[in-house]
């Protein structure tokens, strides 16, 4: 009982953090129709920038994930501007290609500035809370927190705020919110700028219990692939369920049967689904 | 339709630009042959992407001691050569290793390469027999690199069987006493395991499930841990890398673990102690860390001065350093800087000839393994006060 | 038409020609011919995968799985079972085959990004086992002691020069393949497909089938690149399975063009040298090579040989035409089927 609960706990952890990551990675898809494979390189940039902010700036650990989001969200810009933007006509798979090349670029960057080594950030906050007889560290209840906090907050700003609503009428219908004056540059900025940040805030939030290395974004990468396309891809709530519902897989899998079914069964489980229903849990229409 | 010619011509000036820039790019790199006054030592690692810094490590080692000959001077059968060392990034993937391998040896015009991976070195053995020969400087204490009997493989570091049976020794405190498996998966750490499981069990221990994990690429390892704890370990076997072993260990500590850990010889407790609490560390048996070694601070202030590092200096560089001089003086004994075999045959007389610092080689087994005395490993014992203690090497 | 062939033809004979002679260029330096030969492999699986990506439109992520199953296969029939390399290449081939047409049947079912996603789940779950299954496939130690192909009479495959012969036969025989199927039935249903597949089902052509058998050749070649790869390097590890086996030959591809005939080729050439080249950058070459994937994506995207074949049709209309004459429409990947 004590294991459940220990893995309960990591499980949820572990949750937040794909949530998040898969949100970006969804919305770009809702709104701008292709997968950016270099989700994973940018959460890593997240995690080295939120280190970098701590530490040789000395901010205080919030402050540290907010301005690493900040400037992720600025680079979204950049990125939307310069690559994704010129090729708003091409076919889908330029698209995706594009985004290996600018996985390269930052994952031999980040080697270049903070070096090939495994960095270590300090946990803000120490020590552990004991959950019906499980060590429960103060930071994964801080993540889980967090996560449902940003997660509220997204879900706010999608309903109500002019920008957010916006992003939800482009991925509902394309033509028709352009028709209505929506500017769909305007949108793919904005989206782009969200989807980092959320990614951003993800690494902040795991870099305490996590080493940083150039590599660290390639497994996460992968499983929040998975995710977003269990859920449905374009589809929000589909992220969160299936973020929650991977991770708690994972944990459990590795737990009770083996490790290597831990790492097989986010996969496992989505050739299953897909097998059944080709357009994932929540997604109603095949995307071309 | 100026429009149309427009845009042609902007393609045409992109497409050139970018044919221009690779030109650029490819001039740039290209590098110079080896002349007659050039003995060329190759190396093959990971130098980019995960665990690159182990590369690094060696690569420095190597280049330390390079540096140095040069500056003493390099004579062979009369002529003066200049040593230069030419690396390449496998980032560990051992196809790219093979290809490397025949880069340096067929247009580097190395004799010898330095490979500091099992994998690799495996590779390189298959290109190693036939018409393409050079002696591969083989950093691995996997015993297996050796079975293969290819005649041109040196192994510098000790075999890691001979740590097996003393740590089991140092940390088994009673019969019956529970071991958790939680080394990393590669294929050291698998060999590792195995080799453990053997001895722990001839020794009357009981073997938990086996839970190795990639260090590489677990983002969080409170699952894996929490799932060994479950077993009620007395001793826990880790190690792969020594940033994430030490991020393991204290996870383990945090929730609750009070045995003993068994460390493989990949992680050094003198930079487990960088990325820790060193208090997490106590009760654990591991190989000795560098310092520890008398007469060896002048070495780590030498590395740590010229490499502008205060990075823990450990015993990968060291090795590596003290065994490329013995590549050097076996090639004066031989009269040769390109003919591997002749450099081997000299090996047994070289290998007295070379000062070291900790360690020091003074013989060479027929298969080609390094062999030097006193080697020690340390027990950090509940006070945090490091217990060396000697370490007896099989006869080869 | 027959004015445009001349060039295009001076540059596939130029292009053979090199190919022919590499050897004998190379003798004095065997690790280049290896270099030469390794990106030939690597051009044969890019067929493969220009079969499914470059014609039909579909992006598979198993390319790379299917790549070191063939070559997985190999190594362990020569090595554990100590069978002849060509019953092993066989089995290989016919492995791959029977593997891609059932991991087909069940991936075919989704669509677009979520066909890449889900043969990428394919692929990450056969590198998996890879690592995992110890017993069979030694997971990290990887598989040493692969044979090369045993003689045939007087054709001794150690020599590396014989090697790359064998190798270039298969090439020529994908390259023969993909210009065959263009200019077939088969080739034109499948370009329809890529083009768009309502469409495509309206002129009758029967997608599920097509698709079907684009999907099985493209693992078919990978799995025959994969078994000829595992020979020639004598070693393989479970990275020949990995994912980044498929970036690289997206990369191949992209550069020499998809969906043409010789862009395969040209592409993993092009990038082998540029490899090489870049060796001495060490990291710096990742800092290089990323920006040029996103310029050539941007500005050329339809890689090297879809450049030219636009150049030179342009020249010669530019001579005898007006220039008012249509040229072909700028960044289209779907109405230039009859391309090099």
């Amino acid at each position: 009982m004590t294991l459940f609960v220990q893995q309960l706990a990591n499980g949820l952890a572990l949750g937040g953090i794909y949530c998040l990551a898969a949100i970006g990675l969804t919305l770009v898809f809702g709104v701008l129709g292709f997968p950016n494979l270099a989700h994973g390189a940018l959460y890593m940039l997240g995690a080295y920038l939120t280190f970098f902010f701590l530490t040789d700036f000395g901010l205080p650990y919030v402050v540290a994930i907010l301005a690493a989001a900040v400037v992720l969200a600025l680079l979204g810009v950049v990125l939307e501007r310069l690559v994704f933007h010129p090729l708003r006509n091409k076919p889908h798979t330029h698209h995706m290609i594009a985004t290996v090349g600018v996985m390269f670029f930052l994952v031999a960057l980040v080697q270049e500035i903070w070096g090939t080594g495994f960095l270590r950030m300090e946990s803000p906050v120490d020590g552990q809370v004991s959950v019906l007889g499980a060590q429960v560290s103060w930071q994964r209840i801080i993540i889980i927190v967090t996560a449902v906090a940003v997660l509220l907050l997204l879900t706010w700003f999608l309903k109500r705020s002019p920008h957010g609503q916006a992003i939800e009428a482009i991925e509902q219908d394309r033509i028709g919110a352009a028709l209505v004056g929506i500017n769909p540059s305007m949108v793919s900025m904005v989206t782009f700028a969200v989807s980092l940040a959320l990614v951003a805030i993800a690494a902040g939030l795991v870099a305490p219990i996590n080493l940083l290395s150039p590599g660290m974004g390639d497994a996460l990468g992968l499983t929040v692939f998975a995710i977003i396309i269990l859920g449905g891809l374009g589809s929000l709530p589909g992220a969160i369920v299936g973020g929650f519902a991977i991770a708690i897989a994972e944990v459990m899998a590795s737990t009770y049967i083996s490790v290597a079914a831990g790492e097989a069964a986010i996969f496992v489980i989505l050739i299953a689904v897909l097998a059944i229903k080709p357009t994932g849990i929540f997604g109603a229409v095949a995307q071309r | 339709m100026t429009n149309r010619l427009t845009t042609r011509t902007y393609r045409t000036v992109a497409a050139l630009a970018g044919v221009g820039m690779l030109a650029a790019v490819a001039a740039c790199g290209g590098s110079g042959d080896s002349d007659g006054g050039t003995i060329v030592i190759g190396y093959s690692a990971g130098l980019s992407g995960g665990a690159a810094e182990y590369g690094v490590n060696v690569q420095n080692g190597l280049k330390m001691a390079i540096d140095e000959a040069n500056e003493a001077g390099v004579e062979i059968d009369g002529t003066t050569y200049t040593v230069e060392l030419e690396s390449l990034d496998d980032q560990y993937q051992p196809g790219t290793t093979g290809t490397n391998v025949q880069r340096l040896v067929e247009k580097e015009g190395a004799a010898v390469v330095f490979i500091p991976h099992a994998g690799g070195i495996k590779a390189a053995q298959e290109l190693n027999s036939g018409r393409t020969e050079f002696l591969i400087g083989a950093y691995s204490s996997d015993p297996a690199i050796l079975d293969s009997g290819n005649e041109l493989t040196v192994m510098i570091p000790p075999s890691f069987d001979s740590y097996v049976q003393p740590f089991i020794d140092k940390v088994m405190t009673k019969p019956n006493a529970k071991l958790g498996l939680m080394a990393t998966s590669s294929e050291f750490g698998q060999e590792w395991t195995k080799a453990t499981i053997e001895k722990w069990e001839a020794a009357g221990g009981e073997v938990l499930a086996k839970n190795n994990i990639d260090y590489g690429t677990v983002s969080d390892f409170a699952g894996p841990v929490a799932k060994t704890l479950a077993g009620k370990p007395d001793v826990i076997l880790v190690g792969g890398p020594s940033q994430p072993t030490a991020l393991l260990i204290e996870e383990a500590r945090e929730q609750g673990f009070d045995g003993a850990f068994l460390i493989i010889d990949q992680a050094k407790f003198e930079e487990l102690e960088e990325f820790t609490d060193p208090e997490n560390l106590n009760n654990s048996v591991g190989i000795m860390p560098l310092p520890l070694y008398e007469g060896t601070e002048q070495f780590i202030a030498d590395y740590q001065e010229k490499f502008s590092s205060d990075k823990p200096v450990n015993a990968d560089i060291a090795l590596n350093y003290q065994a490329l001089p013995i590549f050097l003086e076996a090639m004066k004994i031989a009269k040769s800087v390109d003919d591997p075999k002749a450099i081997r045959d000299a090996m047994p007389e070289a290998v007295k000839a070379v000062e070291g610092v900790f360690f020091v080689p003074d013989s060479i087994t027929d298969k080609g393994h390094l062999q030097a005395k006193g080697l020690q490993a340390a027990y950090r014992n509940a006070q945090g006060e490091y217990e060396p203690f000697d370490i007896e090497q099989p006869q080869e | 038409m027959t004015t445009a062939l001349s060039p295009r033809a001076l540059g596939v004979a130029l292009v053979a020609l090199a190919l022919l002679l590499a050897p004998v260029a190379f003798s004095e330096q065997q690790y280049l011919l290896r270099v030469v030969t390794t990106a030939a492999i690597y051009a044969i699986a890019a067929y493969g995968l220009n079969i499914i990506l470059g014609l039909t439109g579909q992006l598979s992520l198993a390319h790379g799985a299917f790549f070191g199953l063939g070559a997985y296969t190999v190594g362990l029939l020569t090595t554990d079972y100590d069978w002849s390399f060509w019953t092993s290449f066989l089995v290989a081939i016919v492995g791959t085959t029977v593997l891609g047409y059932v991991s087909g049947l069940i991936a075919l079912r989704t669509q677009g990004a979520y066909f890449a996603i889900f043969t990428m789940a394919l692929g990450f779950l056969v590198f998996i086992t890879i690592t995992r299954w110890e017993s069979l496939t030694h997971a990290h130690s990887g598989v040493s002691g692969v044979k090369y192909p045993e003689s045939i009479g007087p054709i001794d495959f150690s020599e590396p020069a014989t090697m790359y012969y064998f190798v270039l036969l298969f090439l020529a025989g994908v390259v023969y393949t993909t210009h065959a199927l263009l200019r077939s039935n088969a080739g034109r249903s499948l370009v329809a497909i890529r083009t768009s597949e309502d469409l495509a089902k309206s002129i009758g052509v029967n997608v599920a089938v097509n698709k079907q058998l684009a999907f099985t050749a493209s693992a078919t070649i990978a799995g025959l690149a994969g078994a000829l790869f595992a020979s020639l390097n004598g070693f393989i590890g479970p990275d020949s399975a990995g994912i980044d086996r498929t970036f690289e030959m997206l990369l191949f591809l992209l550069i020499g063009g998809l969906g043409t005939v010789m862009g395969p080729l040209l592409g993993s050439l092009l990038v082998a040298f540029l490899f090489e080249m870049l060796q001495d950058l060490e990291t710096y070459r990742f800092i290089v090579l990323g920006p040029i994937i996103v310029l050539l994506v941007i500005f050329a995207p339809r890689g090297l040989v879809g450049y030219l074949n636009d150049l030179v049709p342009a020249r010669f209309r530019r001579t005898d035409t007006t220039l008012s004459a249509e040229p072909l429409p700028a960044g289209s990947t779907t109405t230039n089927d009859e391309v090099l």
